[in-house]
């Protein structure tokens, strides 16, 4: 990953906290003062190189993980934003990204009753009593991320 | 990753699916994980993790063996 990437990179994550959403490829263009396709071949590394996560066939940031941009049934209200965690463990991540405190509004995934979790200073205060579940093994988790 | 109930809700969950288990945390784990493997993401200066430094969390966490194996 060169210079130019990790710059792009920044830019990407610095838009999402500061806008809440991902830039576009345009939008990054203009930030740069750079053509729009020498920014569309940048998100495709950056997606190949499993630093952002693009739609399929798209130049549009699906996540900048831990953040999501296409629902999920994880809602995260940290840093005075409501996020969506892109999974169970990326909800979490959204407090720790951030550095602050954070509540995970979601749902269990057997029967879709609501669950609340709480972190405050690091740590969890609301929702011990819960589990979290891995399906994937980690060798393959980058095989079908939407899946993981 | 999900969350669920409990281990009642994770193993009716995984018969409704077909699914073999993989591996189960507790919440208070999950977020230890959350905490470490996130912690930089922001950081102006991030770099990828080298596969090892990200092993390396996932060790110190007790998180061990095939089902946590990288490589």
């Amino acid at each position: 990953m060169d210079a130019f990437d990790l710059d792009v990179r920044r830019h990407v994550y610095f838009s999402v906290v500061a806008n809440g959403r991902p830039p576009t490829t345009e939008e990054t263009a203009a930030a740069f003062g750079r053509d729009e396709e020498e920014i569309e071949d940048a998100y495709l590394r950056l997606h190949d190189a499993h630093a952002l996560v693009l739609f399929p066939d798209s130049r549009r940031v699906w996540m900048a993980n831990p953040f999501c941009f296409a629902p999920t049934p994880h809602r995260v209200h940290a840093g005075g934003r409501t996020w969506t965690g892109t999974c169970a463990w990326d909800a979490l991540g959204i407090p720790s990204a951030l550095h602050g405190d954070g509540f995970v509004e979601t749902e269990c995934a057997c029967c879709g009753e609501p669950l609340e979790l709480e972190v405050v200073g690091g740590e969890l205060t609301t929702g011990r009593n819960l589990i979290a579940h891995f399906v994937v093994p980690a060798l393959r988790w980058w095989d079908d991320i939407g899946f993981t | 990753m999900v969350f669920l109930r409990s281990e009642d809700h994770l193993a009716r969950w995984l018969q409704a699916h077909g699914w073999e288990p993989g591996a189960t945390l507790e919440a208070s784990q999950l977020n230890a994980l959350a905490r470490a493997w996130w912690w930089t993401r922001l950081d102006p200066g991030w770099r990828p993790r080298a596969p090892e430094e990200s092993q390396a969390i996932l060790d110190e966490l007790g998180l061990t063996g095939e089902f946590w194996a990288l490589r």
